[in-house]
């Protein structure tokens, strides 16, 4: 187990990332975009952890994934607010209906 | 004696000036007055009579206090205007020869001439314009004449002009459109202001004392001729009579600027007299410069120097020092002559200037008889004696044929002329010719003898016939009358006085005779002595002679037409009356004088107070100087020829008589044949030889032509090339628009333009999808990464 | 009030009474109008004051105020008079009065008219009392202006073009004679020094002959000239006043005909000669010639006009002629450039000047004879006139004496300026002093066929009978036709108080230009100079 070097954690968060990235370009439904946001979110703190693990940085990587937790229930809660409102407007939540900010 | 110059001009000035204070109030008083009121005549007269007894005062003044020089050898002869001088003239009148000049130079310690000034007009440096006054006999003799006439005339004119107290006067002549008589208030005031404005010109002519302030006077007489001949201003002939009038004149002007022009630049003055400045010093004057005081005119190699200087004895000489000599070409000289006559040939209606006269007889006849007759006309003849020391030779020689051709020229004219006043207008033209033929051929004496003489018996006939034409309602076709006589007795008679006055009849062998006798008689004489002394102008005393003949045959035909045999027109003829005592009673005055002023002929008092005048070197005759063909004759010379000339002047006038009677008399001929006979010559002298053609032709159109292509000029000319610069300057301003508009402004909106289609062109990137930009995020990061790793060098 | 002070309130008095407009209720017209009228009053009685400090005695500037404006480049606020421009300034004041009460006829936007009016006079009698060059072209300027829109908003029919036309000509003459003075300016320096625009500075520098060469004189003279002659005007550039004067209304043409086109003979007089006596001598003759054609010219022109106003203008051309002839008979003898017969010259210098004092009373007069009528008929077809002696005897007695007076008839001003101008030319060239005499006989033409045409005849051919029935002459016309009528007379009989006051500044002048012109030749090396010398040698 000690053969265990930082590689497989960091392609574990890249398929998390690009997982999330997929997700987000993908879905029209304005949660699944958030579930996308999640997933971008938790490989980017994988990222963090492993190299707060394998880096002589110490724990700095694990206390920038705790903030990353944090702000993401944050913005999960405001993203929720906004779906919601969202819906109110639209009667739906596919993200595709709101392009008010065309050029 | 200055103290009488400056009582005499006190006097002629207040006659002078009486007449314009009642033109001031005629013109005002008239505008405000009513128009059947007389006062304005009543004005006029009192203020030009006042003018008569100032100026017979100061003649009489100036006789007793120079103890009648003048008359000096005068024989007995009654003068009724002044019967005091004659008892004086008595006393001082036996001593002395026939040699009037020698009279006058033996005289020479009295003053007789005075001169003086009334105010400066202007001074420049060493030039020196005002308002002087010269009195010598002829002008005082002058200013007697024309108050004394124009008093006549004056009363005459208020029964003429009686029409004219009017609220509605009717003007026969003219029509309106509707086809009805012209309707008018009268204007009886106007007229008498209009003549009081004339004889104030008319005397400030007389009294002028400088060539500059005769010009002044010139105008001012024209411009009241030009309002009397114009007085019925709503008939077209009038004015254009009128206009005619003063621009015929101001044709004669432009003659006599160009005279002043001269004599101002070479001499520096205009005064006649010599002129006493305030420093004692003594200026000379024209006459001096050019005669000096011995008359003599002198010409080397074609310069003559003016006499400057007077010596001790106060004769004035040429400087002795040659760089103080004043020099004037003699060329110049006689250019200035002829300038000045030129004046003198529009006012008097001189060939060729006379076509103005006839058609001046659209105006009221007392005018005709007082303007165009007695006073205005008789300004050049007037000038052109007083200025006469100025005239060399060559140009006495050009009055002289002036003067005959106009004398027989208009003589012919007035035959077939059948309007009484216009054949009495050809006879004034005639007559004032044979003045100036007198002046020319050297008989200054003569040619103002005639002039006054004229004056009386030729305003005289133009009353009678104003007088006719009032009786006849203003008829003035001869042919229409005819048996006046015991119609109208008086104005018949003092009618004949005037026409045997005229044609000057008296009888043979004595001298008993009327003025025109008299004074034609000397004229004749001079021009035969003339004629000896020069045998190549000898039509100069064979034309007048014709023209005494056919002066007769006119006049006499003029009244025999008019006051003899059967009424030709019984209605008109039913109607005739004759003048009231108004205009009859001026009649009988001035018939008096007609026949009686010249009574002794050249020994009489006014023959003699007219020479006493004269310039000095007239009398004993003098030569040429650079032609040196013509002389002119002494008094000696006339003296001589003086019964051969008077006999043919005397045969001439009965044989006219004598075909007057016969043809329009007795009727022996039919006129009506002869002029069927002669159809091409009476065509000819009826068109008045052609003048008023050919000045249409030569002059008047070519001048509005000239004017039309003056006006045209401008606006197709100039105006033209101001639009061309104006146009040229718009075409340019356009392609300056062009160049802003097209390439500054362009390049501006192109880098704008550019601007925003490049933002049009991004619009389309920003879709507000949010998954797109998700896509483009990862999307642009990938490449990112790829071109990082594919291009950043390793190591 | 000392005369120093007085000349400047007569500047800006019209002034003050234009600012004072502004307090007046748009409606108000009679009381804005009589309150413009008591400004012109004023300024007419303060002209009197003025004239009653001067002594005719001295030749020189009287009571001249000099006072710094922009001291950098030598600019003064330099006012004063001598006897050539005391007449003019006493003319423009009078004859802005007497065309103030003529302006009763305008009844569009009054107020705009008065202030214009008012402003207009400043500029004028600045022009004529100003003694620096700079303040003299601002002057000049600020007349202009007002000017342009006076024709323009008040004029005739055609009024736009007239402005225009107006306003080019003048504005074209403005930049030559800026132009000239710039040439004075820096002329009048030595090397890196300021110059001057002090006129009688420049007039000494003239005298004394070294400043100015040759080559500038008659270049500058040139330029001045035309500028000059366009105001005057003269014949080639004539073609501005007979639109201008048709479509001005009646006030204004008056203002046109009696002070503006003084100005140009003003100018000529006070600057254009003083300046270069060189470049005037060179082109004396040309003058001359223009000055007789334009007499010749104008004549002819007016006698071929149908329009009545049309003739008045170009009569006005043929009058301003002799104001030129008079001016540049200026005779020199060929060996010394000394003048020859002086006293001539000085005669056509003092006829000019006093042509320029009888036009600017006889023309007004001719053009509110016409102004009257056109009130009346709207229209000026002489041809369709007539008659008019009978329907209004006064008006037509008013008229006939103020036409003899442009006629040049004696005992009126018009004769007195013409005849000596023409007296004095025959000295300077017997032919042209004759053509110039020929005038006599032109004018009589035109000005008795046109009196024909208009007041002689037995009825009127034209339309508006009725108001002219309805309406015979007013008191206030009356006292306006019969004051300028009185003061023809006055100055036709009595020339001595004009010749008093202008003879001794003119003689000055003259014998200014005389020594001038001597000092430039034999300082500068002129041409004829040698050629004596070369003879004595």
């Amino acid at each position: 187990m000690e053969a265990v070097g930082p590689n497989p954690f960091l392609f574990v968060s890249a398929v998390l990332f690009v997982c999330g990235v997929v997700c987000m370009t993908t879905k029209r439904n304005g949660i699944g975009v958030l579930m996308g946001v999640e997933l971008v979110l938790n490989g980017a703190s994988l990222n963090f952890v492993t190299f707060s693990k394998f880096t002589p940085l110490g724990l700095d990587g694990q206390v920038f994934s705790l903030f990353v937790i944090v702000l993401a229930a944050a913005e999960a809660a405001v993203a929720l607010a906004i779906a919601l409102n969202f819906y109110n407007n639209h009667l739906t939540i596919d993200v595709d209906r709101g392009d008010e900010l065309h050029g | 004696m200055e103290h009488l110059g400056e009582k005499l001009a006190a006097l002629l000035a207040i006659a002078w000036l009486l007449p314009l204070l009642g033109f001031t109030i005629e013109v005002f008083g008239g505008y405000w007055g009513a128009r059947n009121c007389k006062k304005a005549a009543y004005i006029a007269i009192g203020c030009i009579a006042a003018g008569f007894v100032c100026s017979s005062t100061a003649l009489y003044l100036w006789g007793s206090e120079t103890g009648w020089v003048a008359l000096e050898s005068a024989s007995h002869g009654g003068h009724d205007e002044h019967s005091s001088a004659t008892d004086d003239a008595h006393t001082a009148g036996d001593h002395g020869g026939h040699d009037h000049a020698a009279t006058v130079v033996e005289h020479h310690h009295k003053q007789t001439v005075f001169s003086g000034c009334f105010y400066r007009l202007a001074k420049f440096g060493s030039l020196n314009l005002s308002l002087d006054w010269y009195i010598d006999s002829l002008t005082l003799t002058m200013f007697v004449m024309v108050t004394l006439i124009a008093t006549c005339i004056h009363i005459f004119a208020v029964g003429y002009m009686h029409e004219e107290l009017t609220d509605d006067y009717v003007d026969h002549q003219v029509h309106t459109h509707d086809g009805c008589h012209f309707h008018r208030p009268g204007r009886f005031y106007r007229f008498f202001s209009y003549l009081s404005l004339f004889c104030f010109a008319m005397l400030g002519l007389v009294l002028a004392g400088n060539i500059f302030q005769v010009f002044i006077f010139w105008e001012l007489v024209g411009i009241c001729s030009y309002l009397l001949i114009g007085f019925y201003v709503e008939r077209h002939s009038a004015s254009t009579a009128a206009n005619k009038a003063f621009i015929v004149n101001r044709v004669g002007d432009f003659g006599f600027i160009i005279g002043l022009m001269i004599l101002w630049t070479s001499f520096g003055t205009f005064s006649f007299a010599d002129q006493h400045a305030a420093d004692g010093k003594v200026q000379p004057g024209l006459f001096s410069m050019v005669r000096g005081s011995d008359g003599k005119l002198e010409a080397t190699d074609g310069i003559v120097v003016l006499k400057t200087q007077q010596d001790e004895h106060g004769h004035w000489q040429v400087p002795p020092d040659s760089s103080q000599r004043k020099t004037i070409a003699y060329t110049l000289l006689i250019v200035a002559g002829l300038g000045v006559f030129c004046g003198c040939v529009g006012k008097s209606a001189q060939f060729p200037l006379q076509t103005w006269l006839p058609d001046a007889m659209e105006g009221p006849t007392p005018v005709s008889a007082l303007v165009h007759s007695a006073t205005m006309v008789a300004a050049g003849v007037y000038l052109a004696g007083r200025f006469y020391p100025m005239f060399t030779p060559e140009v006495l020689l050009t009055i002289a044929y002036i003067g005959c051709i106009t004398a027989f020229v208009a003589a012919t004219i007035a035959i077939v002329a059948t309007d009484i006043k216009k054949v009495l207008a050809y006879s004034t033209i005639s007559q004032l010719g044979y003045m100036m033929l007198a002046l020319g051929v050297g008989g200054w004496g003569a040619g103002l003898f005639h002039l006054i003489t004229h004056a009386f018996f030729k305003s005289l006939m133009f009353l009678c016939s104003g007088s006719v034409i009032a009786g006849c309602h203003h008829e003035q076709e001869m042919p229409k009358m005819g048996g006046l006589l015991r119609k109208m007795p008086i104005t018949a008679l003092t009618m004949l006085i005037g026409v045997v006055a005229i044609a000057g009849l008296a009888i043979p062998g004595t001298s008993i005779a009327l003025s025109g006798y008299h004074s034609k008689d000397a004229i004749l004489a001079t021009a035969l002595a003339y004629t000896k002394l020069n045998s190549v102008h000898f039509l100069l005393f064979l034309i007048p002679l014709l023209t005494a003949g056919i002066t007769a045959f006119y006049m006499f035909r003029l009244w025999f037409y008019t006051f003899l045999g059967k009424p030709r027109d019984q209605h008109l003829h039913e109607h005739v009356h004759e003048s009231p005592l108004v205009m009859t009673v001026p009649l009988l005055v001035l018939s008096v004088f007609a026949a009686g002023c010249a009574i002794g002929g050249e020994e009489g008092v006014l023959f003699r107070m007219l020479t006493h005048s004269q310039p000095g070197h007239v009398a004993q005759g003098f030569n040429g100087l650079a032609a040196q063909t013509v002389s002119l004759p002494s008094h000696d010379a006339i003296h001589k020829v003086h019964s051969t000339a008077g006999s043919a002047a005397l045969l001439a006038a009965f044989c006219g008589m004598t075909i007057a009677y016969l043809v329009y008399g007795l009727g022996l001929v039919n006129p009506e044949e002869i002029k069927k006979q002669a159809r091409a010559v009476h065509a000819f002298l009826a068109n008045k030889w052609g003048f008023d053609d050919l000045y249409d032709t030569l002059f008047v159109k070519p001048a509005h032509v000239v004017a039309k292509f003056a006006a045209a000029f401008d606006k197709l000319v100039f105006d033209e090339i101001l639009h061309t610069v104006v146009r040229f300057a718009v075409v340019i301003s356009k392609w300056d628009r062009k160049f802003d508009e097209g390439v500054i402004d362009g390049f501006v909106n192109l880098v704008g333009n550019s601007t925003y289609s490049l933002g049009i062109g991004l619009r389309g990137v920003q879709t507000g999808r949010i998954r797109q930009y998700v896509t483009f995020i990862a999307v642009s990061v990938v490449t990112l990464f790829v071109l990082l790793f594919a291009f950043y060098p390793k190591g | 009030m000392s005369p120093e002070a007085l000349m400047s309130w007569i500047i800006f008095t019209p002034t003050l009474f234009a600012f004072g407009l502004i307090f007046f209720d748009k409606k108000a017209e009679e009381p804005m109008r009589y309150w413009s009228l008591c400004g012109t009053a004023v300024t007419f009685l303060q002209t009197l004051l003025l004239a009653c400090s001067f002594s005719p005695e001295d030749a020189g500037i009287q009571h001249m105020v000099k006072v710094p404006w922009i001291e950098n480049w030598h600019i003064n606020y330099q006012v004063g008079f001598d006897g050539i421009s005391l007449p003019l300034v006493l003319l423009t004041s009078f004859v802005s009065l007497l065309s103030m009460m003529a302006s009763w006829s305008i009844k569009k936007q009054v107020k705009g008219y008065l202030v214009l009016f008012l402003l207009l006079e400043t500029g004028m009698l600045g022009v004529f009392l100003s003694l620096d060059f700079f303040l003299f072209y601002v002057f000049w300027e600020v007349m202009l202006l007002p000017m342009y829109f006076l024709i323009g908003i008040w004029g005739g029919p055609r009024r736009e073009y007239a402005a225009i036309k107006f306003f080019l000509y003048t504005l074209a003459g403005s930049v030559l004679m800026l132009i000239a003075i710039l040439m004075f300016y820096f002329g009048s320096a030595p090397e890196g020094q300021i110059g001057s625009f002090d006129l009688m500075q420049l007039t000494a520098m003239a005298e004394k002959g070294d400043v100015f060469s040759p080559g500038l004189q008659v270049a500058a003279f040139i330029l001045l000239f035309i500028g000059f002659a366009i105001k005057v005007p003269c014949f080639p550039f004539h073609t501005w006043l007979p639109d201008a004067h048709v479509e001005a209304p009646t006030p204004i043409s008056m203002i046109l005909a009696g002070v503006l086109l003084k100005m140009g003979g003003y100018g000529i007089i006070r600057i254009a000669f003083p300046l270069c006596p060189y470049g005037a001598q060179y082109a004396a003759y040309v003058l001359v010639a223009i000055g007789v054609t334009s007499i010749i010219y104008g004549g002819f022109a007016a006698l071929a006009q149908t329009d009545f106003k049309r003739l008045v203008a170009y009569s006005s051309v043929s009058h301003m002629g002799y104001v030129l002839l008079g001016i540049a008979v200026w005779k020199i003898s060929e060996s010394n450039g000394a003048a020859v017969g002086r006293d001539y010259w000085l005669m056509g210098m003092n006829g000019a000047v006093f042509q320029m004092l009888a036009h600017g009373i006889s023309s007004p007069a001719m053009f509110f004879m016409v102004g009257v009528i056109y009130d009346r008929v709207h229209h000026r077809d002489i041809n369709q006139f007539g008659g008019l002696s009978g329907l209004m005897p006064l008006y037509s007695g008013l008229a006939a004496g103020i036409f003899f007076a442009g006629l040049g008839l004696p005992g009126m001003c018009g004769f007195i300026g013409e005849v000596f101008v023409v007296l004095s030319a025959w000295n300077f060239s017997k032919t042209l002093a004759i053509v110039s005499a020929s005038g006599v006989i032109i004018t009589a033409g035109y000005i008795l066929w046109c009196l024909q045409r208009v007041y002689l005849g037995p009825e009127y051919k034209g339309p508006h009978l009725d108001e002219i029935k309805a309406n015979p002459l007013t008191t206030r016309e009356t006292f306006i036709g019969a004051t300028f009528l009185a003061f023809c007379i006055f100055f036709g009989v009595f020339p001595n108080y004009v010749f008093d006051m202008t003879g001794k500044s003119m003689e000055k002048l003259v014998q200014g230009l005389d020594t001038g012109y001597q000092n430039t030749q034999r300082l500068t090396g002129g041409v004829q100079t040698t050629q004596t010398t070369q003879k004595q040698n």
